[in-house]
C-alpha cells in the first residue's frame, strides 16, 4: 500500500513537467488567440456571421481561436467582467465609445494606428482616426445611422393616410390608428438605451445640435438649458400625444422587428443596423419581410419635422463597430502578428461584402466595395442620408452621465419624473463626471 | 489500529481533520465576504488587486452614503421587501396548504395535482421568465383575453410605476410554491401516521389535528422554509432579470440586480457594488436571526 501511495506521489510530481514540456512545444506550434464577437444566434444572417469565422479556421491553420459570442446585455456584461478580472480576450468586438468606454479609459486596447499605417489608404478617414479616446482603439467597418424611421407604407394606405411631413401628421394619425388596434410608433424600449440611442439622440441633435453638447463639455452651457430640457419635453410629448404607447416600455429589443413586420404599428425606431432582421435569411430563404412586400409597402426614412428643431433632416450618426486588440499582447510578437491577421480579415473587402449583402450594415468604411445583392430595404438604407450628422448621446458622453438620461426617459414615460428633473440629474451627474476626472 | 492517548495527538489529530474544511471555508466564504467588505470602503475600479500594479485605497463609507441616497436603492429594496413578504406570508402558507391537501387525500388525482405544481420548479427560470414575459406582453395572451371583454383595453400591467412589480410577485408564486410543497409533504410524511389515526378516534376534527399536531411537529420545517425564502427573496436575480430587467425606470429591480447594475452596466463602480452586496448580507443575516428567534420563542418540538 505504502509503494503504491509513493508511486502515485511520484507521478504526481513528475506529470506536471512532462505537461511544461508538452506546453512549451505547443507554445513553437499553434497561436491561440481568445476571440469575443457580438452575435446573435437568431438574426438571419447569423449563417454567414458563422461562415465568416469558419472561413478564417480554414485559411489560418497556424492560428487556433477560442471562440465565444453573446449578444445585448450579456456581451457588455462578459466584457465589463473580463476588464475587472483582467482577463480581456485577445481580440474582441468593440465599440468608438458608449459601451466600450471601460476598454478606453483604462487603456485596455492597443491603438491601431501604427498597424493600419500600411493601409490606411483603402479605408476612408473616419476608419483610420483616432476617436474619442484620442487612439484608434478598433477599426470601425460602417458609419450607422442610429435612428432609421421604420415606414409600413401600405398599411398607412390601407388606413387612408399618407406618408408624414411633420410631427403633427403623426399625432393626427393617432386616432385612426387606435381605431384599427395598431400602434402609431413603435420602439422596443424595455432597455433603456433604445430609447436614447435611436431617437433621444436625434431630437437633441435637431433642437440643440452638436454646438450645444460641444459647448456643455467645455463648460459654456448646462443640461439644465432649454435645449436639452426642450430635447427631454418632445420625448414626454411623444407619450402624452399617444404616438408612442407608453407599453414600449414593456416590449423587448428582440421583439421589434417581428411586431413591426406583423402590422402591430404604422412606424418603427430603431437603427439602421435592424434592416437585416427584415431580408430574406441566406439560411433558411425566409424573409421577415418578402423583398416584393419591401419594395411596394415599406419605406425607410428620418423622423418629420419636430417642432423647434434648428437642424432639419439631421440625424444621430455614429462611427461603427470593429474589432480591437488587448493591449497586453506584446509589439512586434507572433501573437499580435496574429491578431492583426484575424482583424484584417474581418475588415477584408471578402467580409465586408457579406456584411453589407446581409443588411448588417449599410455602408462600409473599405474604400470600393459595394454589394452585389441587394434587398429592396438594403438599397434604401444605403440611399438614406441625412442632411446633417449629430451625435450620439453614448457616443460623445460618459457612461456615468448618459445612464440617468437612459433612466429619466423611461422616468418621464412612466410619469415620475419631469423633463426639468431629468435635466437636473444628468447635470449633476456631469459635475459628479467631471470632478472625478 | 493504534489508540491516540496523549492530548497533543489527539489536538493534531483534531486539527488535520477539521483544516481542510476550515480551509475551503475560508477560501469560499469567510475570504470573499471580508475582500467584498474591504473593497466597499475602497476606491478599487478593476485590474489588478495585489501586487505592484495594484491602485487603490481605502475611502471610508462614501459608497454606503451614495447608496442610501440613491433613491433606486430604496426602490430595489422595498422591491425586495415585497418580495419576502410574498414569500412567506403567499408562497409558504399557499405550499403548506397544497401540501396537507395532498397529505390528508382531501382531493382525487393527488399526484397530478403534485405533478402540476412542482413542474415549473424544474424548469429554467429564464425559460420561465421569457415565457411569462410573452404572457404578459402588449400583445401577448393576456391582452388578447382583456380584449375579449374590453375592447381597445391598452395592456400596462408592466409600465405602471406602483404596480410594475406585481406581475413578477405572480409568476414567483406560481414558481418557487411547488418547492415548498415538496418541502412540507416530504415532511408531513414523516409524521407518525398512528398519531393521527389516535387522534381521529379521540374526536379531533382537521382543523384540532392540524393545531396540536401537524403544525407543532412542523415548526421546524417552517422557520426552514422562512429561511430559505428570506435568504431566496434577497438574491432574486435571475427571473427578473429576464422578465424585466429591472425596468421600466429601475421599478421592478431588486438588491441584487441593482449591484449588477453597478458593477457591469455603463460606469463600473465595483466598490458600490461590494457596499451593496454587504448590505444585502447583513439584511439577510438580521432576518433569519429573526426567523431563528421567532422559531423559539413560538415554535414547537418536532
Amino acid at each position: 500500500m505504502k509503494r503504491l501511495l509513493f508511486v502515485l506521489l511520484a507521478l504526481a510530481m513528475v506529470l506536471p513537467v512532462f505537461a511544461a514540456a508538452e506546453k512549451d512545444q505547443a507554445a513553437e506550434g499553434p497561436i491561440t488567440l481568445r476571440v469575443l464577437n457580438y452575435a446573435d444566434a437568431t438574426t438571419p444572417a447569423y449563417a454567414v456571421e458563422k461562415e465568416i469565422w469558419d472561413t478564417f479556421r480554414a485559411q489560418n491553420p497556424d492560428i487556433v481561436l477560442e471562440y465565444e459570442e453573446l449578444f445585448d446585455e450579456a456581451f457588455h456584461t462578459k466584457t465589463e467582467a473580463y476588464a475587472a478580472a483582467g482577463r480581456l480576450p485577445d481580440v474582441m468586438f468593440m465599440w468608438p465609445s458608449g459601451r466600450s468606454s471601460t476598454l478606453y479609459n483604462r487603456n485596455l486596447v492597443k491603438d491601431l494606428t501604427p498597424l493600419m499605417a500600411p493601409v490606411k489608404n483603402e479605408f476612408v478617414p473616419i476608419a483610420t482616426s483616432p476617436g474619442q479616446f484620442g487612439i484608434l482603439g478598433q477599426i470601425p467597418q460602417s458609419t450607422t445611422n442610429t435612428h432609421v424611421l421604420y415606414a409600413n407604407l401600405g398599411l398607412l394606405k390601407k388606413l387612408g393616410l399618407s406618408e408624414p411631413k411633420t410631427y403633427a401628421d403623426l399625432v393626427a394619425m393617432v386616432p385612426a390608428a387606435r381605431a384599427a388596434g395598431v400602434e402609431v410608433v413603435l420602439i422596443p424600449a424595455k432597455s433603456d438605451w433604445v430609447m436614447q440611442s435611436c431617437l433621444f439622440s436625434m431630437v437633441l441633435g435637431r433642437i440643440a445640435g452638436d454646438e450645444f453638447i460641444n459647448d456643455v463639455l467645455a463648460g459654456k452651457a448646462n443640461f439644465t438649458d432649454k435645449p436639452f430640457v426642450d430635447s427631454l419635453a418632445f420625448i414626454k410629448r411623444l407619450y402624452d400625444d399617444g404616438v408612442i404607447s407608453r407599453t414600449a416600455l414593456q416590449i423587448d429589443y428582440g421583439e421589434g422587428p417581428a411586431l413591426f413586420a406583423s402590422e402591430k404599428s404604422l412606424f418603427y425606431i430603431d437603427g439602421a443596423w435592424r434592416v437585416g432582421e427584415f431580408i430574406t435569411s441566406p439560411d433558411s430563404g425566409v424573409a421577415l419581410i418578402p423583398p416584393a412586400k419591401q419594395q411596394s409597402d415599406f419605406k425607410l426614412m428620418n423622423f418629420p419635422v419636430i417642432p423647434g428643431e434648428k437642424n432639419a433632416n439631421s440625424s444621430s450618426v455614429i462611427a461603427g463597430t470593429g474589432f480591437g486588440m488587448n493591449a497586453n499582447i506584446e509589439a512586434g510578437s507572433a501573437k499580435e502578428a496574429a491578431a492583426w491577421r484575424l482583424i484584417s480579415y474581418l475588415n477584408s473587402a471578402e467580409v465586408l461584402k457579406k456584411r453589407l449583402e446581409t443588411g448588417a450594415f449599410s455602408n462600409v468604411t473599405r474604400i470600393g466595395v459595394t454589394a452585389s445583392k441587394m434587398e429592396p430595404l438594403q438599397v434604401m438604407n444605403a440611399q438614406l442620408a441625412p442632411a446633417k450628422a449629430t451625435y450620439v448621446v453614448d457616443g460623445i458622453l460618459d457612461a456615468s452621465v448618459y445612464g440617468p438620461i437612459n433612466i429619466g426617459l423611461q422616468e418621464m414615460a412612466l410619469g415620475t419624473a419631469t423633463p426639468e428633473q431629468v435635466a437636473q440629474t444628468t447635470q449633476k451627474a456631469f459635475e459628479e463626471w467631471e470632478i472625478s476626472n | 489500529m493504534r489508540q491516540l492517548t496523549g492530548t497533543l495527538e489527539r489536538k493534531q489529530a483534531y486539527l488535520l481533520l477539521v483544516l481542510p474544511a476550515v480551509m475551503i471555508y475560508f477560501a469560499v466564504i469567510a475570504f470573499p465576504t471580508i475582500f467584498s467588505i474591504v473593497l466597499s470602503v475602497s476606491n478599487y475600479q478593476g485590474g489588478a488587486v495585489f501586487g505592484e500594479k495594484a491602485n487603490w485605497s481605502l475611502v471610508g463609507f462614501k459608497h454606503y452614503l451614495r447608496m442610501f441616497k440613491d433613491q433606486y436603492f430604496w426602490i430595489s429594496f422595498k422591491n425586495n421587501i415585497w418580495i419576502m413578504l410574498m414569500s412567506l406570508f403567499i408562497q409558504i402558507p399557499l405550499g403548506f396548504v397544497l401540501a396537507y391537501t395532498i397529505f390528508r387525500k382531501l382531493i382525487v388525482g393527488r399526484e397530478f395535482f403534485q405533478t402540476v405544481i412542482y413542474m415549473p420548479t424544474i424548469i429554467s427560470v429564464i425559460v420561465v421568465a421569457i415565457l411569462w414575459q410573452s404572457i404578459f406582453s402588449p400583445y401577448g395572451p393576456v391582452t388578447s383575453f382583456m380584449r375579449m371583454f374590453i375592447p381597445g383595453w391598452e395592456n400596462k400591467l408592466v409600465s405602471h410605476p406602483q404596480l410594475a412589480i406585481v406581475p413578477v410577485l405572480f409568476v414567483m408564486v406560481w414558481y418557487y410554491t411547488g418547492m415548498y410543497l415538496i418541502i412540507f409533504l416530504a415532511n408531513l410524511q414523516k409524521i407518525d401516521q398512528q398519531v393521527i389515526e389516535s387522534a381521529q378516534i379521540d374526536g379531533a376534527n382537521e382543523w384540532q389535528m392540524l393545531k396540536a399536531i401537524i403544525l407543532p411537529a412542523l415548526s421546524g420545517v417552517i422557520v426552514t422554509t422562512a429561511i430559505l425564502a428570506i435568504s431566496g427573496s434577497l438574491r432574486s436575480f435571475g427571473l427578473i432579470w429576464a422578465m424585466t430587467a429591472g425596468n421600466p425606470a429601475r421599478r421592478t429591480s431588486v438588491l441584487a440586480l441593482y449591484m449588477y447594475d453597478n458593477a457591469f452596466k455603463g460606469a463600473p463602480n465595483f466598490p458600490l457594488a461590494n457596499a451593496i452586496s454587504t448590505f444585502m448580507v447583513t439584511v439577510s443575516f438580521v432576518f433569519i436571526v429573526i426567523a431563528k428567534k421567532i422559531e423559539k420563542r413560538f415554535g414547537g418540538k418536532e
